[in-house]
C-alpha cells in the first residue's frame, strides 16, 4: 500500500449544468466543468505546477451482455456472449495532455482512467474473454460516443485555472452522473474532487418510458385502446 | 422532424415512420392483408430493435384490422361463434409465444430466429401464391373459366370428435382442427409480429371450407382479439411495446389503407394477388441475405433490462 504524499493543495471545481433534462428534441448538450488548484485551507503561500487534471465523466451503472457472431453451417449467427456486471453506460476520460506524459500506466490501471480498464473490472470470466471482449465493447460503446477519451478536452486558462468542455450525445442514458477531477504533479494524484450532475428525460417521453417499465399492464391495455380507437376513427373519417 | 421513441431508445425521424406506415397501409388496404408481415421486416431494416419492432407492430395491426372487422360487423360478415373458438385457441398461443419471445431474447437468438422464420414463412406462402396467381392468369388468358373449390366439402378433418355446429358458416364440423389453427396462428403471430390473416385465410378456406362471405370479416376479427391480448402480453413481459412508433405507423396505417382499398378496384384480382407474391418473396429472400452474408459487425453489445432480461 502506497503512502499517499501530504497533498498541500486542493481543487476547487464545478459543472455548469447539474440537471440536464432530455425532451423530445434533444440532440445533444454542452456541459463545462471548470476549476481553480488552491492551497489548502489554512495553507502557506501559492501552489506551484505544473499541473496536469484529467476528469472522468461516469454515467450510471448497468449491465451488459456482448455477442459475437460465426459463421457455423453456412449462416451467421450469435455463438459465444460475455456479460458485464456494474459497468458506466457512459465512460468520458478528459485530460489536458497525453495520458502516458501525465502519468505511470500503474495509477492508470488502479485508478481505472481508461475505459478499457472499467470494462475488464467489469467482467468476471477468463483472461481471454476478459481482453478480447473488452476491448470490442469500448470500440462500439466508442462508435456509438458514448465511450471517448479525449487528450485535449481539459484546456488550463492560467497555471491553477482549468475548463473542460463535453457535448452529451443525444442517445446519452438516464440517471445520476459523477464527474472526478484528479489533479496531477509530476505523475502522482496530490488533489482529487467529485461533483455530480443527472440526465432524465422530461415531460411526457419519461413518462411513456417510465410507465412502460413500471405499469407494464396499464401501458398494455392503453395501447390496445389507441389502437382500437385510432382503427375506428379511420373508418368514420373516411366512410365510404 | 425527430422523435425520440423512448422504448426503442432512438430517434426517428416522424414522418419517415408516418410514411411507412402509409406505405404499408396502403399495401394492406390493396391486397386485404394486415401488413404485419412487412411492416415488421420494415422496421427491422430500417435499424428499429427487433424487440421492439415485433411487439410495436403488434400494436398497429389492431389498429389497421379494427375499421375492416367493423365493416363487417355492420354487414354481417362475421361468424362470432367460430371466431370465439379461433380467439381462444389464439390467445393460449400467444401466451406460449411470448414466452418463447422472451427465452430468444435471453439467449440472444432472436434475431436467428427471426430471420430464419420469415424466410422459411414468407418464402413458403410467398411461392404458393405465386404459382396459384400464375396459374389463374394464364387461365383468364386462355379464356378458361376457374371453378372455384365448392364449400361444404368435407374433408378428413372434419370428421375428427368434438363436433360443434357453426350457424353462420353452415359447418358443422369438428372443434379440433378450429383450435389447433388458432394456437398455431397466435404463437407465429406473436413470435413475428404479424396478424397470421394471410395464413388464416387461406387455412379457413381450404381446410375448414368456411363459406367466403364470413371468411374474411372472421378473420379480421380473430385477428384483432389475438393482436390486442398480445401487445398486452409483450408489454408485461418484455416492456418492448412503444407506444410513439406504433401510434406514428397506425396514423400513416390507417390513411394509407384507405387509398388502397380504392386503388385496388382498378386491378385484376389474380394481378394483385401475383404483386403481392412478389413483395413476399422479395421479403424472404432479404432475410435470406442477413443470414447468409458476413454481417457489418460481428461484435454486438446491447444493455441488460431489469431482472437480467433484454
Amino acid at each position: 500500500m502506497l503512502a499517499l504524499p501530504v497533498q498541500a493543495q486542493r481543487v476547487v471545481s464545478s459543472v455548469s449544468n447539474t440537471a440536464i433534462s432530455i425532451s423530445s428534441s434533444f440532440d445533444g448538450e454542452t456541459l463545462t466543468m471548470f476549476g481553480n488548484i488552491e492551497p489548502e485551507l489554512g495553507g502557506a503561500g501559492p501552489v506551484t505546477g505544473p499541473f496536469h487534471v484529467v476528469i472522468v465523466v461516469e454515467g450510471p451503472l448497468a449491465g451488459r451482455v456482448t455477442r459475437l457472431k460465426t459463421h457455423n453451417f453456412g449462416i451467421w449467427m450469435n455463438t459465444v456472449q460475455v456479460a458485464f456486471n456494474d459497468m458506466p453506460t457512459y465512460f468520458q476520460v478528459l485530460s489536458d495532455s497525453r495520458l502516458k506524459e501525465i502519468t505511470n500506466p500503474v495509477t492508470i490501471a488502479e485508478e481505472k482512467l481508461l475505459p478499457e480498464y472499467q470494462a475488464q473490472a467489469a467482467i468476471e470470466t477468463g483472461w481471454w474473454d476478459s481482453v478480447v471482449f473488452a476491448n470490442q465493447t469500448v470500440r462500439l460503446l466508442t462508435e456509438k460516443g458514448v465511450f471517448g477519451v479525449r487528450e485535449d478536452g481539459v484546456k488550463f486558462l492560467s497555471n491553477t485555472f482549468y475548463s473542460a468542455q463535453l457535448t452529451l450525445p443525444a442517445n446519452v442514458p438516464n440517471g445520476a452522473f459523477l464527474a472526478r477531477t484528479y489533479v496531477f504533479k509530476d505523475g502522482e494524484i496530490i488533489a482529487r474532487k467529485s461533483d455530480g450532475f443527472s440526465v432524465r428525460t422530461s415531460g411526457f417521453e419519461r413518462f411513456v418510458a417510465q410507465s412502460a417499465n413500471q405499469y407494464p399492464l396499464l401501458y398494455g391495455l392503453v395501447c390496445v385502446a389507441l389502437a382500437l380507437f385510432t382503427g375506428w376513427l379511420g373508418g368514420v373519417v373516411f366512410k365510404r | 422532424m425527430q422523435i425520440y421513441l423512448p422504448i426503442a431508445e432512438l430517434s426517428m425521424n416522424v414522418f419517415f415512420l408516418v410514411g411507412i406506415g402509409g406505405a404499408v397501409g396502403f399495401l394492406s388496404g390493396l391486397f386485404g392483408v394486415g401488413g404485419g408481415f412487412l411492416l415488421t421486416p420494415l422496421l427491422i431494416f430500417t435499424g428499429v430493435p427487433s424487440p421492439v419492432a415485433v411487439a410495436s407492430v403488434t400494436g398497429q395491426v389492431v389498429a389497421a384490422s379494427t375499421s375492416g372487422a367493423l365493416s363487417y360487423y355492420r354487414r354481417g360478415g362475421i361468424d362470432l361463434h367460430l371466431a370465439l373458438y379461433l380467439i381462444g385457441a389464439s390467445t393460449v398461443g400467444a401466451v406460449l409465444g411470448v414466452l418463447l419471445f422472451s427465452v430468444l431474447r435471453s439467449f440472444g437468438q432472436l434475431d436467428l430466429f427471426l430471420s430464419a422464420s420469415y424466410l422459411v414463412l414468407l418464402g413458403s406462402v410467398g411461392t404458393i401464391m405465386l404459382i396459384e396467381a400464375v396459374k389463374a392468369i394464364i387461365k383468364a388468358r386462355s379464356g378458361v373459366v376457374v371453378r372455384e373449390r365448392m364449400p361444404h366439402q368435407h374433408n378428413w378433418m372434419h370428421g375428427l370428435p368434438l363436433r360443434v355446429r357453426f350457424k353462420k358458416s353452415r359447418l358443422y364440423i369438428s372443434v379440433l382442427p378450429v383450435l389447433a389453427i388458432g394456437l398455431c396462428i397466435g404463437i407465429i403471430g406473436s413470435l413475428l409480429g404479424i396478424g397470421g390473416g394471410f395464413i388464416l385465410v387461406p387455412a379457413l378456406v381450404y381446410l375448414l371450407r368456411v363459406p367466403g362471405n364470413v371468411v374474411i370479416g372472421t378473420s379480421l376479427l380473430q385477428v384483432v382479439a389475438m393482436m390486442a391480448v398480445t401487445t398486452v402480453l409483450h408489454a408485461v413481459q418484455s416492456q418492448s411495446v412503444d407506444i410513439l412508433l406504433a401510434f406514428s405507423l397506425m396514423v400513416g396505417g390507417t390513411v394509407g389503407a384507405q387509398f388502397g382499398a380504392s386503388a385496388g378496384q382498378y386491378l385484376r384480382g389474380e394481378q394483385l394477388r401475383a404483386l403481392l407474391a412478389i413483395l413476399v418473396l422479395a421479403v424472404a429472400i432479404r432475410f435470406g441475405m442477413t443470414l447468409v452474408l458476413p454481417p457489418d459487425d460481428i461484435f454486438s453489445t446491447v444493455l441488460l433490462g431489469p431482472g437480467g432480461l433484454l
